[in-house]
């Protein structure tokens, strides 16, 4: 081995629940891959690689939410290990779709409707929850998937010791650098003023509307959003089933509110 | 100045002629809105273009670029975003813009970025006729008689052209056969005929004499909670303003020992994080606070240090909010008239 | 475009300088030292500042920020901060060893009015990390100190390990020609030899102040401000001859970002240093 690789840092990609997007994508950065393995000493990552171990780690990239007792000990112990954790996609920071049942009596009718009285036997169910409901995480990545260029300058910047640096602003920025006309002023049910940017504004370059897969931006004026679409005419189940799609988690106070269950 | 005039026809053979050693930029359609882009097709350019989406400082200052690539030699400067450019089709109010940040970016230390961008474009300004947003008259930015190269004005069958510069000489004499040295009485009545249809085309406006007085006045006013309570805090009055400028900048480091860049994006401070520093505090945690500080700029301070506002009038903000917190809703509430808006209603909605 | 490259480097003003620290050291907790050389030897004599005035110092990959310079002009060639982690930058540079290259360009800003202060009474008054550009001119000060009347310095912290610069301030008191008072808040050590209590319970130790001819400078936490300033005033200060320095968010330091914008001014440019004048009629400053 080359000299220094001791001091490399120990890196663990991890997968919950989810599509295994965010893992693809750090899969599918093709021309970095080689520097990315060459740079850190990446001890598991299960999409890519078969020796994989579970030991000490500088940085765990988790992705996916918690939807079994098992993920959640595997969790508790990726914590256990790493004295960094990040929470990759939009999964493991709000939750994502499979959270979008908030409350809880929702989510157990849902779940009985789809596995009906089925016994689980391998390991218990759990509502769906975004790793930072068990668990402190030092840092989020969001994104559905997350961005190639946003994840290689968080690695990077975590390989030197660096928190990341991410754009804080809503979906809105982008989208204008883009010289997109706003949707929103034509009818449009965009979630663009409410979503984090990163994605470069991509859906609604292809004109279609922002469905909020980055999670809510930090200062989401959700009121405003809300009550904007309710004025464009959308029914009131139809924007909170919107607001709720990707990030119910990430708003649940303001969709609490709006249901009338304040918490 | 001299004044030349120009057949409708010969328009195309001109740009032509002086597009062949630079980008012509010029605005075309998108959907239903208008958009500075690279043009090849002359036909594509819309001759009677309202507003561009974003104003032309897209194309000295783009939304991103890299000021420098830096490697452990140190720091190169990156100028590769700026080629030659002519930018045609402008209109006044637009030029005003670029007048108001030359000023700027060359005040107390000169922002190379923007000035050798500024040195390798032509303008070439194009009249244009207001639609219900504009309000250019009310800044006194529907005339301008600088910064510009050339300056056409559309009168149906033949342009009247401003040469604003020598470069702009140098245009014209590439082809001086395409162009008419003498105007007739009758050109200069048709152009006095235009000029006076096109002042009484605008359909409303606002005292911008009365606006630095009312934003001191009025700056505890219970109005900039609401318009806080209501702003989406999206930044696009500020990314659509011809007269922003603030930026950040995004340090991008590569693996694998490849130079890194310094990487300049454009900022906005109607923006949460704008005025946080390390540590996490926040001088404008609050949305009026942060609204406050872009209608100062726009409506107050610039007519005390400058004599005139950094609001040109292109109604840029007017269309873009949407929740119409813009120049027009706000000026109007300031003087106390009410209009109506997006946020006075969700204002009604909520206290209701 | 190669020709013009040429021609703008070297006025280029967001071209950092290559420096190296020269010393680095904790002097609290959360607060370092560092002593920085700029490598170039011409632009290191070259780089003339006023107290007051601040530099933006780049770690490669981390980014950039603004520091008040501490050291003073009196003494040239070395650059000193006082620097607490913050942020990126600062997290960055609390890695960094001596001899390890840093970027630094400046100086920036208004500085503090020396020529306005000669022949006068300074009267400074530190909060924590006030002391980063405060003892710059409180050097200054010393340094040239036929230049000015009487020199005090009142000097607050939360605990004794809290106080920056505590020894070299406690050593300063054996100094007849500078009247100087410190306190802590609270002495957790119980060997604390000085004062206990907030900044201002040191003002009745001032005696036969001339307030017409004296300069209260003020540089602390937000919440000092107000108290101080309160004080100052009642001593018949004039408004325009209390001075602060301000913190604000910067990414350029030349007035072209805009982040540090207040009203019409910049605070890269107008600023760090204003009057209590300025305060008053410009509502955002503090």
């Amino acid at each position: 081995m080359e000299k220094g690789s001791k001091e490399k840092l120990k890196i663990g990609i991890y997968e919950l629940t989810g599509c295994a997007g965010d893992a693809l994508l750090i899969l599918d950065c093709e021309k970095e891959l080689i520097d990315m393995f060459k740079a850190a000493d990446i001890q598991s990552f299960l999409m890519a690689k078969s020796d994989n171990i579970d030991g000490e780690l500088d940085v765990a990239l988790v992705e996916g939410s918690v939807s079994t007792e098992r993920e959640k000990e595997e969790l508790l112990d990726i914590r256990k290990r790493a004295k960094t954790v990040v929470a990759i996609g939009i999964c493991a920071c709000f939750g994502g779709i499979q959270a979008a049942f908030l409350d809880k009596k929702d989510w157990e009718k849902n779940f009985k409707k789809v596995y009906g009285d089925k016994k689980m036997t391998h390991t218990k169910p759990l509502q769906s929850k975004p790793i930072d409901a068990y668990i402190k995480v030092d840092y989020y990545l969001p994104g559905c998937p997350i961005g190639k260029e946003q994840f290689l300058s968080t690695f990077n910047r975590i390989l030197r010791g660096h928190p990341p640096e991410l754009y804080r602003f809503s979906v809105c920025v982008e989208c204008k650098w883009n010289e997109n006309d706003c949707l929103l002023n034509k009818g449009i049910p965009c979630l663009g003023p409410i979503t984090r940017a990163g994605c470069g504004s991509i859906c609604i370059n292809h004109n279609l509307p922002c469905v909020g897969c980055w999670g809510p931006v930090e200062e989401a004026n959700l009121t405003s959003e809300f009550h904007l679409l309710r004025e464009k005419g959308f029914d009131y189940d139809f924007i909170k089933k919107k607001m709720a799609n990707f990030s119910g988690t990430g708003m649940a106070d303001f969709l609490g509110e709006l249901k009338g269950e304040k918490k | 100045m001299r004044i030349i005039k120009l057949k409708k026809d010969n328009l195309f053979p001109f740009l032509e002629v002086i597009s062949e050693e630079a980008d012509l930029w010029a605005p075309v359609k998108k959907g239903d809105k208008h958009v500075f882009k690279v043009v090849d097709d002359f036909s594509q350019i819309e001759m009677n273009s309202t507003r561009t989406i974003l104003p032309p400082r897209k194309i000295f200052l783009p939304p991103t670029f890299d000021m420098f690539s830096v490697s452990e030699e140190g720091y190169k400067e990156d100028f590769s975003h700026i080629t030659k450019k002519i930018l045609f089709g402008i209109h006044p109010c637009d030029i005003h813009g670029l007048l108001i940040l030359d000023n700027f970016y060359k005040q107390a230390y000169l922002d190379p970025y923007y000035l050798e961008a500024r040195k390798n474009t032509l303008i070439l300004g194009l009249s244009c006729w207001p639609d219900e947003y504009c309000f250019a008259k009310s800044t006194n930015t529907h005339i301008i008689e600088e910064g510009f190269d050339l300056f056409f004005t559309y009168l149906k069958d033949f342009f009247l052209v401003w040469i604003g510069s020598s470069q702009g000489d140098d245009l014209v004499r590439l082809k001086p056969e395409l162009f008419d040295e003498k105007l007739t009485d009758k050109d200069i009545q048709t152009y006095l005929n235009w000029q006076a249809e096109r002042d009484k085309a605008y359909k409303w406006d606002l005292n911008f004499t009365a606006m630095p007085d009312l934003m001191e006045l009025k700056y505890g006013d219970p109005l900039w909670e609401k318009l806080g309570d209501t702003c989406l805090a999206c930044g696009s009055c500020t990314n659509v303003c011809p007269t922003c400028g603030c930026y950040n900048i995004m340090d991008k480091q590569f693996l694998g020992g490849k130079d890194g860049k310094i990487m300049r994006h454009w900022d906005a401070c109607t923006l949460e994080e704008y005025s946080e520093v390390a540590g996490g505090e926040n001088f404008r945690k609050k949305r009026s606070d942060r609204l406050k500080l872009w209608y100062t700029h726009k409506l107050q301070a610039f007519i005390s240090k400058y004599g005139k506002p950094s609001c040109v009038g292109c109604g840029r903000c007017i269309v873009a909010c949407p929740v119409d917190i813009n120049v027009r809703t706000v000026g109007k509430a300031l003087l106390g008239e009410e209009e109506d808006a997006f946020w006075i209603r969700l204002n009604k909605e909520v206290t209701k | 475009m190669n020709s013009q490259n040429k021609q703008l480097t070297g006025v280029n003003p967001f071209v950092p300088q290559p420096a190296r620290i020269v010393r680095t050291y904790y002097l609290t907790e959360d607060v370092k030292f560092f002593q920085v050389r700029i490598v170039d030897m011409e632009k290191a004599l070259s780089f003339e500042y006023l107290p007051g005035q601040f530099a933006m110092i780049s770690v490669l990959g981390a980014g950039e920020a603004p520091f008040c310079l501490s050291s003073t002009p009196s003494r040239p060639g070395l650059l000193e901060f006082c620097i607490r982690k913050a942020g990126a930058v600062t997290s960055a540079l609390f890695r960094m060893k001596e001899n390890d290259l840093i970027g630094l360009r400046g100086p920036y800003g208004n500085g503090f009015p020396i020529e306005r202060m000669h022949n006068k009474d300074i009267l400074i008054i530190v909060g924590g990390l006030g002391v980063a550009p405060l003892r710059s001119v409180l050097l200054y000060c010393l340094d040239n100190r036929d230049q000015f009347r009487r020199v005090f310095l009142l000097h607050g912290a939360k605990r004794p390990a809290e106080m920056i610069f505590r020894e070299e301030f406690l050593a300063l008191k054996e100094r007849e020609d500078l009247e100087c008072h410190l306190t802590v808040d609270d002495d957790d050590t119980g060997t604390w030899t000085e004062k206990i209590g907030v900044v201002t319970t040191l003002f009745p130790l001032l005696e036969e102040i001339d307030p017409a001819n004296t300069f209260g400078l003020v540089c602390g936490p937000p919440v000092m401000y107000k108290f101080v300033i309160k004080e100052l005033v009642n001593l018949n200060i004039p408004k325009d001859q209390i001075l602060m320095t301000l913190e604000r968010r910067m990414k350029c330091g030349v007035g072209k970002c805009g982040h540090c914008a207040i009203d019409y001014i910049y605070t890269c440019l107008d600023g760090p240093v204003f009057t209590y004048w300025d305060v008053i009629h410009m509502r955002e400053l503090i």
